[in-house]
């Protein structure tokens, strides 16, 4: 038995420090995630949500050349991006792609700027890398506290908007009616995403958190009928993908002569993987629930 | 086939606007660079004044690793008539500018291919070999003396003496070696090894995680965790730290050795500047390891001013 342990748990996993706070983070960020990401993918909105991963990564270069924590670099340009989609009032669902297209360009060349001014001006090895795709092994434990106090806020904001932000996703012309503020709910929601994004942004990087937001809730989707069960599901599988993604960075060392995977891939790997093979197990468990709802997200756009 | 003398003369002509050209720039002094500051230094030892030498890598507060070329250093290579670059890949964005900018005389000096050294060679920061610029600066000095025939024994003088100068260097580290061979120290990144090797310094830090630094990649988690144990269990008497290739990990390392009492010693990709010559700074950096390793005393910086 400890034999079989330690083939899958190689030498010094429970007692690495870079382990201990990639699992820390990593956790935070799959579980606020999760719980965000259904409300995401209800809404049709994962393209919004990539964008926003993508203009973060302009943040977290802004932080590099700054020297500040990077997760409030990656906070920072995030929300002021959701912010800024989320005002732009636009009436029809394509017309949401355009201006959520057009903030994703601009934000990127911002970054491609900010990269720029980083290796040009300050001894930044690896930034790009580090924003884009992630360092979990080299995540400073100091970044630890603020990231728990992020993801606790997300998760009590998410609490707060609970019932209405579903009732918006699920059908906002049935919410509008009963007098909720439909506007300010997507606001808010978007807000959160954005929290989410950065937190995803810090662990997997920046263009990779996408994965951690809808890969893990549309599994869940698949899996679960009910919004709040799925919303546990999400996270739990969040959590799981991004355990076993450590754990195979860290054994990966033994069979690749001590040079090891990323971390990012072996975590957004586990996803896709787990997403085929639900997808294809059990394609039809949550269409009719979400069906209508979701017609009535595109009609209201 | 009347035109033909009209169309010959146009020939004449237009080839000899270029030559023209040539003929003038030859008139001024060799213009020379050296990619690397390190190595520009060395080229107007040699050079003198009958030489004026630029160097493209020289801000001791980026990382030449991830050096981004611009159209004026264009402009500059087309112009040189000699280029010192180190190879291994460091500078590979030169190799392209050079071959873009063709120029029929011009000298270009790869230290790599100087050396024989493979294009696997994985430590890539040659100038820190005491075995390196000697081999340069003979060649720097045959490469003058062609380009500049008129001030050839200048040249091989200076390259003489250029490397009779290296002679305190040498023995410095001759000397650590004899009393502190296999001293146990740690790095960040493999820039000072070759340095580090002559003087006989076992580096205890795993390659993978200098070469994880080096490149800017994840590192592994068990590179991370043995790193962290030569502070804590003060398994080391010294730490190199790269002052040019720094992140979240690297100042995490420094802020662990300077816990537990280890001395730190600033290593460079680039010759600190201002107030060092190639020798003075080799000298400087020998001088910081014996004081780091005899009395326990930091240099963290050899740029002054600092």
């Amino acid at each position: 038995m400890t034999e079989l342990l330690s083939i899958v748990f190689a030498p010094g996993f429970f007692t690495s420090e870079p382990v201990r706070t990639a699992a820390v983070i990593g956790a935070a960020a799959a579980i606020v995630s999760g719980v965000v990401g259904v409300f995401t993918v209800i809404r049709g909105q994962s393209f919004a949500g990539h964008s926003l991963a993508d203009v973060s990564s302009a943040g977290g270069a802004a932080a590099f050349l700054l020297g500040i924590n990077p997760l409030l670099g990656f906070l920072g340009m995030s929300v002021l991006a959701a912010t800024s989609m989320e005002l732009v009032r636009v009436d029809r669902a394509s017309e949401r792609d355009l201006v959520t297209g057009i903030v994703t360009g601009a934000g990127l060349g911002l970054a491609a700027l900010l990269f720029y001014l980083d290796v040009t001006t300050s001894s930044t090895t690896g930034a790009t890398v580090t924003v884009m795709f992630g360092s979990m092994f080299a995540i400073p434990a100091s970044i630890v506290p603020l990231a728990l106090i992020v993801g606790i806020g997300a998760l009590a904001a998410v609490g707060m908007l609970y019932r209405p932000l579903l009732l918006c996703s699920l059908d906002p012309d049935l919410a509008a009616v009963q007098g909720v503020p439909v506007r300010l709910i997507g606001l808010l929601h978007l807000i959160v995403v954005a929290l989410a994004v950065a937190l995803a942004a810090i662990t997997v990087g920046a263009v990779l958190s996408t994965g951690l937001l809808i890969g893990p809730a549309a599994i869940a989707l698949h899996l679960a009928r009910r919004p709040g069960l799925a919303v546990l599901t999400a996270a739990a599988i969040g959590v799981a993908a991004t355990w076993g993604g450590i754990l195979i960075a860290y054994d990966s060392y033994e069979w690749t002569g001590g040079h090891g995977w990323p971390v990012s891939f072996c975590i957004v790997a586990l996803i896709f993987v787990a997403y085929v093979v639900i997808a294809q197990a059990r394609p039809t468990r949550v269409r009719p629930v979400l069906g209508t709802a979701r017609t009535g997200v595109a009609s209201a756009g | 086939m009347k035109q033909l003398p009209v169309i010959t003369a146009l020939m004449i002509l237009f080839a000899a606007g270029p030559l023209g050209i040539v003929a003038a720039e030859a008139a001024g002094p060799v213009k020379a660079i050296g990619v690397e500051n390190e190595y520009a230094d060395v080229i107007s030892q040699i050079g003198g004044k009958f030489v004026k030498v630029e160097a493209i890598v020289s801000d001791p507060n980026t990382d030449p690793h991830s050096f981004e070329a611009s159209p004026k250093i264009a402009k500059q290579f087309a112009a040189a008539d000699l280029i010192v670059k180190n190879g291994v890949g460091y500078d590979e964005w030169a190799d392209k500018i050079i071959a873009a900018a063709a120029r029929p005389k011009r000298k270009v000096i790869d230290v790599q291919q100087l050396l024989g050294l493979p294009d696997s060679t994985p430590n890539p920061h040659l100038w820190y070999d005491p075995k390196t610029m000697p081999a340069v600066a003979k060649a720097v000095g045959d490469a003058l003396a062609e380009v500049d025939p008129a001030h050839a024994a200048d040249f091989h003088a200076n390259a003489d003496k250029f490397i009779a100068s290296l002679e305190p260097w040498n023995a410095a580290i001759a000397a650590f070696k004899a009393k502190h061979n296999k001293t146990p120290i740690a790095a960040t990144e493999p820039v000072a090894n070759y340095l580090l090797e002559a003087m006989g310094f076992d580096i205890l830090t795993p390659f993978s995680l200098q070469k994880a630094i080096m490149d800017g990649n994840d590192p592994a988690p068990q590179d991370v965790t043995t790193q962290n144990n030569l502070f804590t269990g003060g398994k080391v008497k010294a730490f190199a730290y790269n002052q040019q290739v720094t992140s979240a990990l690297t100042k995490s390392f420094l802020d662990l050795a300077k816990k537990n009492g280890i001395p730190v010693v600033g290593v460079y990709e680039t010759m600190p500047t201002p107030g060092y010559t190639y020798q003075s700074w080799m000298l400087a950096e020998v001088a910081a390891l014996d004081k780091a390793v005899t009395e326990k005393v930091s240099t963290e910086t050899l740029q002054k001013g600092h």
